[in-house]
């Protein structure tokens, strides 16, 4: 599944067993990505969230 | 018995216990946190009767525990034991107060008391956030004006938390490693040792250590299996260092990554983990 980055415009290829909550990151730009959706073979993206400071283990 | 494995970041770690649920025939679901909204205090219609907490952001995951616990669920781990795991502070006093070897450690409550608790410990020493993973602003004091220039930056923080206290520890002299120890339950499911990458003190597979297995001794298995029951017990990653004067457990996780054990290790550690999470379910 391809779409397109919104940060620098690159094809950004979504592998076909993706999952929604799984994180793609743009090969060009390294921008992160959440998959918010996938519908029908078409994937809806959303920036993925920054790192907080309470992340971890 | 249904199984949620709550999360907000889908890492390799979610994916493989929900391959595992499914090949062990739980029936098991991957749920985004981050959609869910509760009326409290009544069950959410997509999470089961069990939860495995997953979350990455400590907040969430304890609020969401909370919750969730509220709501009459099973909760791996507790709200308890997330809470005991998240603090430094509460982590060092449950395995102190449960005889647990654990590093020499100082609290103090302001920036001038925090100067003399340096002094009685002794420089250098290790000064390190409440909350917070992965070595981040974990910092080695080796002098008195290090530690005037931490505490002028750590004033300038946002949380209040930290902007003011100040959690000292002794600086342990080991090899550069550590130890990290996988539990559920009663059980070690995985130990290896974390070798810090050249350059670098920290030993967190985050900052580039490598795992590497090893066999436990009889004393660091008692060990690693009191400090995870000082905390509450469950799902748990035991962090322990080796000096020459013996086993010091230094940090218990409630979240526990494991790719970097499972790297090392072949033991199948998502599904041991799942395997513990459905002897938990039928309790």
């Amino acid at each position: 599944m391809n779409t397109s980055c919104t940060e620098c415009g690159a094809t950004l290829a979504v592998p076909n067993d993706a999952i929604v909550g799984e994180l793609v990151s743009c090969k060009d730009c390294s921008q992160e990505y959440e998959v918010a959706e996938i519908s029908n073979g078409n994937v809806l993206l959303k920036p993925a969230e920054q790192v907080g400071e309470d992340w971890g283990e | 018995m249904k199984v949620s494995i709550t999360f907000d970041r889908l890492r390799w770690e979610e994916k493989a216990l929900s391959e595992a649920a499914e090949a062990a025939g739980l029936e098991a679901s991957l749920v985004d946190s981050k959609g869910l909204v509760f009326e409290v205090p009544k069950k959410h219609p997509d999470i089961g009767d069990v939860v495995l907490q997953r979350c990455i952001s400590h907040y969430r995951s304890s609020t969401l525990t909370l919750m969730l616990e509220g709501a009459g669920l099973k909760v791996i781990n507790s709200y308890s034991v997330a809470e005991t795991c998240s603090n430094k502070l509460a982590t060092t006093i449950a395995l102190a107060n449960a005889k647990v070897p654990t590093p020499r450690t100082f609290l103090a409550l302001t920036s001038e008391a925090a100067e003399v608790a340096a002094d009685r410990l002794g420089y250098p020493f290790v000064l390190k956030p409440f909350t917070g993973s992965w070595g981040r602003m974990v910092t080695v004091v080796r002098d008195r004006n290090t530690l005037q220039s931490l505490i002028e930056y750590k004033e300038e923080l946002a949380n209040p938390h930290e902007q003011h206290m100040y959690y000292l520890q002794e600086f342990v002299r080991r090899p550069p490693r550590d130890i990290r120890a996988i539990v559920a339950g009663e059980n070690i499911i995985a130990c290896v040792h974390r070798i810090a990458p050249p350059g670098e003190w920290r030993t967190n597979v985050a900052r580039g250590a490598v795992s590497k297995a090893f066999k436990p001794d009889a004393e660091l298995k008692e060990i690693i299996l009191k400090a995870a029951e000082a905390v509450g017990g469950g799902i748990l990653g035991v962090d322990a260092m080796e000096p020459e004067s013996g086993y010091l457990v230094h940090e218990v996780n409630n979240t526990v990554e494991f790719k970097g054990a499972q790297s090392a290790v072949d033991t199948d550690i998502p599904a041991q983990l799942i395997k513990y999470v459905s002897q938990v379910a039928r309790r």
